[in-house]
C-alpha cells in the first residue's frame, strides 16, 4: 500500500509555476525528495499536509485526502519545517508536550511522551531548559521530538540537517535511519543534499522547476546513467574543461577530479595531443548527484527561484555538504 | 519496554514505544491552547520578568480588597465600606487595560514572531480553534481581574456585615450588577487587545498601540469637546475609547458622572454608551477575526 499518492498536483504562486502537474507515488520506507532551492520541494510537503490548496489534482495521504480531510491527515502526519519555528522562553520538554496534547494526547501522557521522545532524539537534561539558549543541533532535535510525539505514521522532514555542524549532521541522519529502521515510521526527507538521501534513503524523488524528473529506488534512478571516469588530466583547468567538451564528451567538475562520461579512447586522445599528462584515470559509478544534474540539464528548465538569482556556488550545485 | 534483570538491580531499555494510549477531541486541544496561552499569560513557567506586570496588576486589583476585608474582620467597628462596587470596578477598568494591552500581544504576538504557527497548524488544530481558544484563554484572565475581586468584595461584605442574611437580600442587585459590567468590561477590552495584536508581530507595537489609541482617542474628544464649538460636538463622547466603560459602570451602579467632565456635559446615558462599546467590540471581532483566518503556516 502506498503511503502517499499525488496525481496531476499543479500550484501556482502568482506568476511562478511551483508545481506543475505532478505525479508522485510515496511507497512504504525512506524517501528522499530532492532539488534545488525553489525546486517545488517544500511546496509539494505543504500541499500533502492540506495547508496549501492545489490549483489542479488530487493528493492522498496514508488514505486521507488532503483535500477533504486535512485534519486526518495532520494527526497521523509529524512534520518537521525548514528554518527557526521554536518558541524561546519555553523548556524543551514543556513544548513538546504541548505539541503532543495539539495532536490529541491527553495531558499526562502527553507529558510523558514528552520526556521519552527527547531522551531518544538525544535531549537529555536539556530538555528541561529554554529553547532560546539551544544550539541550532539541539534546536532540530526538539523539532524532531515535535514531529515523532504524537507517534505518526509518516514524518516529512523539510531540511532535517540544515544549518547543523559536520557532527550533528552525522547524529541527525543516524536518528533518522533509526526512525525508520527501528520505529517502522515512513519517511520522507526533503533536502537539496543528495549525500544526505544515498545515506538514510532507499527510494528517491527528484523535482527540478516543479516537474518531477525521476522517482523510485535509489539504484533504479541512479542505474538510469551511464558509468564514467573520474579523471585527473594536466591541471584539471578550464583548458582541459573546454577540450574535453570539444571531443564531445559530458564533463563536471568535482571535489578532487573531472568527471567525464563517454569513450574513454577520446579521453586519451585530447591527452596526447595537448601532450597534458593523465594522472589518473578510474571508472566511476554514477552517484545520486551525477544522475540528477544530467537530468536537470537535460529538463533545460531553470527552477523558478533561480531564474532571478545568481547561479549557485559549485559545491552548492554539486550539492556537496556544507 | 524490555527488561535485562540484574543482581541487585533492575535495567530497563529505554527503547522508542508506540503511543497506544486516548487520542481526544477537538475541545480538548483547544483547551490545551487556551490554558498554555492562561500560563503564558500569567508568566507560569517562565522567568520572574514575565511575571512582573500580570503579578503585579493582580496584586491591584486583590490587594485592596483584602485589606479592606481584613480591617473589617480585624475591626469590627469599620464597617462602613471604603469605596462602593463601582467606584472599585472603575479603578479596576484601568488595570483591565493596562493588562489586556500586555496580555493581548502576549497571546498573539510571539507566535507569528517565532513562526511556531507552522508547527501549531500542522497538528489537526484549525485557525477557528485557534482564535477561539486563545479568546477563552484571555477571556478567563481578564475575568480573573474584572470580576474576581469584586465578587470577593461582596463575599467579605456579606460574611462580615452585622447580619448576613440581611446584607445578601438589600444588596443582591449589586452581585448582578458586578457580574454583568465585569463580563462587559472584560469582553470589551480582551476584543480590542486581541485584535490590535493581531495587526503586527511586536508584542511593544501591539501594547503601545492599543494604549496610544485607546488614551489617545480621550485627549482628542475631550479636547474638542472643550475648545471647539461646532453643531452636535456632545457625539465626541463616544470618540473616547478609554472613557466608554467607565462611564458605563457609573451609569450602572447609578453613582453619575463626575460634574463637569465630559461625560456629565454630553448628556448621554449607559445605554448609550454600552451601544458604542458593541459597535467597537464587534469591529474588533471582525479584524481579529479576519487577520487570524488569513494567518498562514
Amino acid at each position: 500500500m502506498l503511503v502517499a499518492q499525488v496525481e496531476d498536483l499543479s500550484k501556482r504562486y502568482g506568476t511562478v509555476q511551483a508545481l506543475d502537474r505532478v505525479d508522485v507515488e510515496l511507497a512504504p520506507g525512506c524517501t528522499g525528495l530532492v532539488g534545488s532551492n525553489g525546486a517545488g520541494k517544500s511546496t509539494l510537503i505543504k500541499l500533502l499536509l492540506g495547508l496549501l490548496v492545489p490549483d489542479q489534482g488530487r493528493a492522498t495521504v496514508l488514505g486521507h485526502d488532503v483535500a477533504t480531510d486535512s485534519l486526518g491527515v495532520r494527526s497521523r502526519v509529524g512534520y518537521l519545517p525548514e528554518g527557526a519555528c521554536l518558541p524561546g522562553d519555553v523548556t524543551a520538554a514543556d513544548f513538546v508536550a504541548f505539541m503532543a496534547q495539539l495532536a490529541g494526547l491527553p495531558p499526562r501522557p502527553a507529558r510523558e511522551r514528552a520526556a521519552e521522545v527527547c531522551y531518544q532524539v538525544g535531549l537529555e537534561e536539556e530538555r528541561y531548559r529554554a529553547i532560546g539558549g539551544f544550539s541550532t543541533g539541539m534546536q532540530q532535535r526538539v523539532k524532531l521530538a515535535v514531529a515523532l510525539v504524537h507517534d505518526p505514521s509518516l514524518l516529512l522532514l523539510d531540511e532535517p540537517t540544515d544549518g547543523m555542524d559536520p557532527q550533528g549532521r552525522e547524529d541527525m541522519l543516524d536518528l533518522i535511519a533509526r526512525i525508520r529502521g527501528e520505529l517502522g515510521i515512513d519517511v520522507l526527507v526533503s533536502t537539496h543534499l543528495l549525500g544526505d538521501v544515498e545515506r538514510v534513503c532507499d527510494r528517491v524523488v527528484m523535482v527540478h522547476g516543479g516537474h518531477v524528473l525521476a522517482q523510485g529506488s535509489i539504484a533504479e534512478v541512479a542505474g538510469t546513467t551511464e558509468p564514467g571516469f573520474g579523471i585527473q588530466l594536466g591541471d584539471n583547468g578550464p583548458d582541459v574543461l573546454a577540450a574535453l567538451t570539444a571531443a564531445g564528451l559530458e564533463v563536471r567538475p568535482s571535489a578532487d577530479d573531472l568527471l567525464v562520461q563517454g569513450s574513454s579512447d577520446l579521453v586519451r586522445d585530447v591527452a596526447a595531443e595537448r601532450g597534458w599528462p593523465l594522472r589518473r584515470m578510474v571508472p566511476r559509478a554514477p552517484s545520486l548527484e551525477e544522475t540528477f544534474l544530467r537530468l536537470q540539464a537535460a529538463a533545460g528548465r531553470p527552477p523558478p527561484a533561480e531564474a532571478a538569482t545568481p547561479p549557485p556556488a559549485p559545491e552548492a550545485a554539486w550539492g556537496v555538504r556544507r | 519496554m524490555t527488561e535485562l534483570g540484574a543482581p541487585g538491580g533492575t535495567i530497563y531499555d529505554r527503547g522508542y514505544r508506540h503511543y497506544e494510549g486516548p487520542r481526544e477531541g477537538r475541545g480538548r486541544r483547544m483547551r490545551a491552547i487556551a490554558l498554555a496561552g492562561v500560563r503564558r499569560v500569567l508568566g507560569l513557567k517562565r522567568n520572574w520578568k514575565t511575571k512582573v506586570v500580570p503579578w503585579g496588576l493582580l496584586v491591584l486589583a486583590f490587594g485592596p480588597v483584602l485589606a479592606f476585608i481584613g480591617v473589617r474582620v480585624l475591626f469590627a467597628e469599620a464597617a462602613d465600606e471604603f469605596f462602593t462596587y463601582g467606584q472599585y470596578l472603575r479603578i479596576v477598568a484601568g488595570l483591565l487595560l493596562l493588562f489586556a494591552a500586555t496580555a493581548g500581544p502576549e497571546l498573539l504576538c510571539p507566535d507569528r514572531r517565532q513562526n511556531v504557527l507552522v508547527l501549531i497548524f500542522t497538528r489537526p488544530v484549525t485557525r477557528s480553534d485557534y482564535l477561539v481558544a486563545k479568546l477563552a484563554a484571555l477571556l478567563a484572565v481578564m475575568a480573573l481581574i474584572a470580576i474576581v475581586p469584586l465578587v470577593v468584595l461582596f463575599v467579605g461584605n456579606t460574611l462580615t456585615a452585622e447580619s448576613a442574611a440581611t446584607y445578601l437580600r438589600q444588596n443582591l442587585d449589586d452581585l448582578g450588577k458586578i457580574l454583568v459590567a465585569g463580563s462587559v468590561l472584560t469582553v470589551f477590552y480582551s476584543l480590542v487587545a486581541l485584535a490590535a495584536a493581531s495587526l503586527t508581530d511586536r508584542r511593544a507595537v501591539a501594547t503601545a498601540g492599543l494604549l496610544g489609541v485607546m488614551l489617545g482617542t480621550s485627549a482628542l474628544a475631550n479636547i474638542l469637546f472643550f475648545t471647539a464649538q461646532f453643531e452636535g460636538r456632545r457625539w465626541v463622547a463616544f470618540l473616547s475609547l478609554s472613557g466608554l466603560p467607565g462611564r458605563f459602570v457609573d451609569w450602572l451602579f447609578g453613582s453619575g458622572f463626575d460634574p463637569g467632565t465630559l461625560a456629565d456635559q454630553a448628556g448621554f446615558t449607559g445605554p448609550g454608551y454600552l451601544v458604542a462599546m458593541t459597535v467597537v467590540a464587534v469591529a474588533a471581532a471582525a479584524i481579529l477575526t479576519w487577520r487570524v483566518l488569513r494567518l498562514r503556516a
